[in-house]
């Protein structure tokens, strides 16, 4: 059975790429499931989507922790740690990383061993319009790998799959797709099947029984007060907004008042002072401030910047 | 206005500080988010928000919460209710003496537009009826956006939605909740936007010196759900109130008031071109029927209004 996961953000469409390699491995005659997971992220979190594939009925059910290949589409993801893109990566997963550097850095950087192939679609994502494309270049990649998807299977499963799209969007992706797909002949037949999960060998995890609390004791109830800061959701971003205080003339009350998320403070001077821990890089305030004052910067490039000390 | 004295005049004298919390779950570019946060800041920390299902649920996930009072969740069609129930223990405390004036509570129901031109407008008219004491806030997105953006009873006509796919869009008209909301004669019907804050900070202020039921409808721009990028959010919410799409009013002792009447209005198109759900009316080729008919009910709106 081949076990794979996507990770992305979200409206990068993790949900549409699992559901084109999902079709491709069904209409070569495989058993398949997709699926995609996510709670109560929004564009931007992290989120994963999977698909399992196999010859015979799959038994198995829910989240994949040992997949035989992990896909990344964005790779501000993985030091992530709550995006879990690393989780379950075994000597043999392969993994896909939509990425301007290169393999042998990611290999250093991560300390594995495995297989790690680049994807070189970097480029298309820094245009937040062209997100939604990254999902089906990723699935066509992906296609490419296992080996076993024909390419007119590939270009079916996304036609089929965006049908409701129009033309324009669908050729856009099978452009972008397909291309990905040759990209990839070399690896071809690289991800290799995982053995089937056996019901009758399954041992189960040594789970700790919980007492069960009375309704006052187990019902979930919120004693502090606005501790949702202690969620980071910076981490969402993908643009950062910048202020120069140089072209800066204080009209806090434009900024800190349209910043849905109240991510901009100002200081005794009536300074605006933006929180990069909770910011989700909307570019309300961008869009917004009177006098141009705050650019837009790639949030990759912000913190390149910053690890090598140089203030954006 | 019925003896309220503004103390917020200009921009400048919007609150600086915010009271909700950041680090909430709501996608990046939320209107409705945007106004939430300027109608807190106003209404202060002494109220109690009761939610129904929708987005906003997710604003208070166990263990966090952004608010810095409590927060109760009910089912979809009965938060009205929900808020009689803790008004109703509020004022019993307040009776036995265990509970002094000064740390009363404002009891605020905060719903989508799924609940309150629908599910919840039943325990809403009731609500009104028995004349509860309390603040609803309907954060109007124009779809059920939490599970996708199903068409709801706020969905304007030729709006894509999840459930409205085909060549022009919804089939159906948004209800006028403003009108059925003020049919029931309570204290104060408002609607605002987070996009003009001073307009909102001034019905706000109002708000927060009557009693009795107090109805807010805050059009939230969606970029998920209209298809369209989030930092685009305030220049659209502006679109609403020039194209005359969002007119901003109140219904305050028995009369309908226009708060901004837009001079030389801008074309519905200006507004409609900026969001996908409404791609349909302009590629592959422009729908000069519905566009017109889309202007008329605009204009014939306006045609109406004096004050
Ligand atoms: C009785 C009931 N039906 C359906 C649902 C599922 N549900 C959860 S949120 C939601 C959408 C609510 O839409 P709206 O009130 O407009 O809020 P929004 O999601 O747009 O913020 C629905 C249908 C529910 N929770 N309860
Ligand atoms: S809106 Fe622009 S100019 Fe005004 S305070 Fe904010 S950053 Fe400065
Ligand atoms: S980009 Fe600007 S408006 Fe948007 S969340 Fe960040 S600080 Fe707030
Ligand atoms: S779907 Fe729309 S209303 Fe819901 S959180 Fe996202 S932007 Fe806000
Ligand atoms: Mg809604």
């Amino acid at each position: 059975m081949y076990r794979i996961r996507f990770h992305g953000r979200g409206g990068q469409g993790m949900k549409t790429a699992s559901r084109i390699l999902g079709s491709a491995f069904f209409l070569e005659g495989f058993e398949v499931q997709d699926a995609p997971r996510y709670g109560a992220e929004r564009r931007g979190a992290p989120i994963f989507a999977y698909v399992r594939a196999a010859r015979a009925a799959i038994n198995e059910r829910g989240i994949i922790s040992r997949p035989d290949l992990v896909v990344v589409a964005d790779d501000t993801l993985v030091p992530v740690p709550a995006s879990g893109v690393l989780s379950g990566i075994g000597a043999r997963t392969v993994l896909l990383i939509n990425t301007t550097q290169n393999t042998s850095a990611w290999q250093q950087r991560l300390n594995i061993s495995g297989p790690v192939i680049t994807l070189p679609a970097s480029a298309e994502v820094e245009d937040r319009a062209d997100l939604p494309y990254i999902g089906a270049t990723c699935a066509g990649a992906a296609a490419r790998l296992v080996g076993v998807i024909a390419r007119d299977t590939l270009a079916g499963a996304i036609r089929t799959e965006l049908s409701a799209l129009g033309a324009g969007v669908i050729d856009r992706n099978l452009e972008n797709a397909l291309q990905a797909y040759d990209i990839m002949q070399a690896h071809s037949g690289l991800v290799r099947e995982g053995s089937m999960t056996s019901a009758i060998k399954y041992a189960h995890p040594d789970w700790a029984d919980l007492p069960f609390d009375t309704a006052r004791i187990s019902a979930p109830t919120v004693f502090a007060t606005a501790n949702s800061v202690e969620v980071r959701t910076g981490l969402w971003r993908t643009l950062r907004p910048v202020v120069d205080y140089s072209r800066c003339n204080h009209c806090w009350w434009v900024c800190s008042t349209f910043c849905p998320d109240g991510a901009i403070a100002v200081d005794t001077d009536g300074k605006p002072v933006i929180d990069y821990d909770h910011c989700k890089g909307c570019m309300i305030c961008v869009a917004q401030c009177p006098p141009h004052a705050i650019e837009a910067v790639s949030e990759e490039q912000a913190q390149r910047d910053t690890t090598t000390g140089e203030t954006p | 206005m019925t003896g309220t004295k503004a103390s917020i005049r200009r921009m400048k004298d919007l609150p600086s500080t915010h009271l909700l919390g950041t680090g909430t779950p709501m996608c990046a570019g939320c209107g409705g988010l945007q106004a939430l946060h300027e109608i807190y800041d106003i209404l202060g920390e002494k109220t109690v928000f009761v939610n129904a299902a929708g987005c906003m649920t997710l604003l208070s996930v166990y263990p966090f919460t952004p608010f810095r009072g409590s927060w109760l969740y009910t089912a979809m069609a009965s938060s009205p209710a929900g808020a009689q129930g803790i008004r109703d223990a509020l004022d019993i405390l307040r009776e036995r003496g265990e509970l002094p004036a000064e740390e009363d509570l404002q009891v605020v129901v905060l719903t989508g537009d799924g609940a309150a031109y629908g599910m919840g407008l039943s325990a809403t008219s009731g609500a009104m009826e028995r004349d509860l004491d309390f603040i609803y806030i309907c954060y109007d997105n124009e779809g059920y956006g939490n599970t996708g953006q199903q068409y709801s009873g706020a969905t304007p006509h030729a709006a894509k939605t999840a459930t409205s796919r085909g060549a022009h869009g919804f089939a159906g008209y948004k209800k006028d909740l403003f009108s059925i909301w003020a049919a029931h004669r309570p204290a104060y019907v408002g609607t605002v936007i987070g996009a003009e804050p001073l307009d909102l900070a001034h019905k706000i202020e109002t708000v927060k010196q009557l009693r009795g039921p107090r109805m807010i409808i805050a059009l939230a721009p969606c970029p998920t759900g209209w298809d369209y990028d989030p930092g685009e959010s305030v220049n659209i919410g502006r679109l609403a109130v020039r194209t005359g799409i969002w007119p901003l009013k109140e219904y305050i002792d028995g009369k309908v008031v226009h708060t901004r009447i837009p001079r030389g209005r801008l074309p519905v198109e200006e507004y409609l071109k900026t969001q996908g759900r409404f791609a349909h009316l302009f590629a592959p080729q422009r729908d000069d029927a519905l566009l017109a008919e889309l202007q008329a009910r605009v204009d014939a709106y306006w045609d109406g209004v004096t004050s």
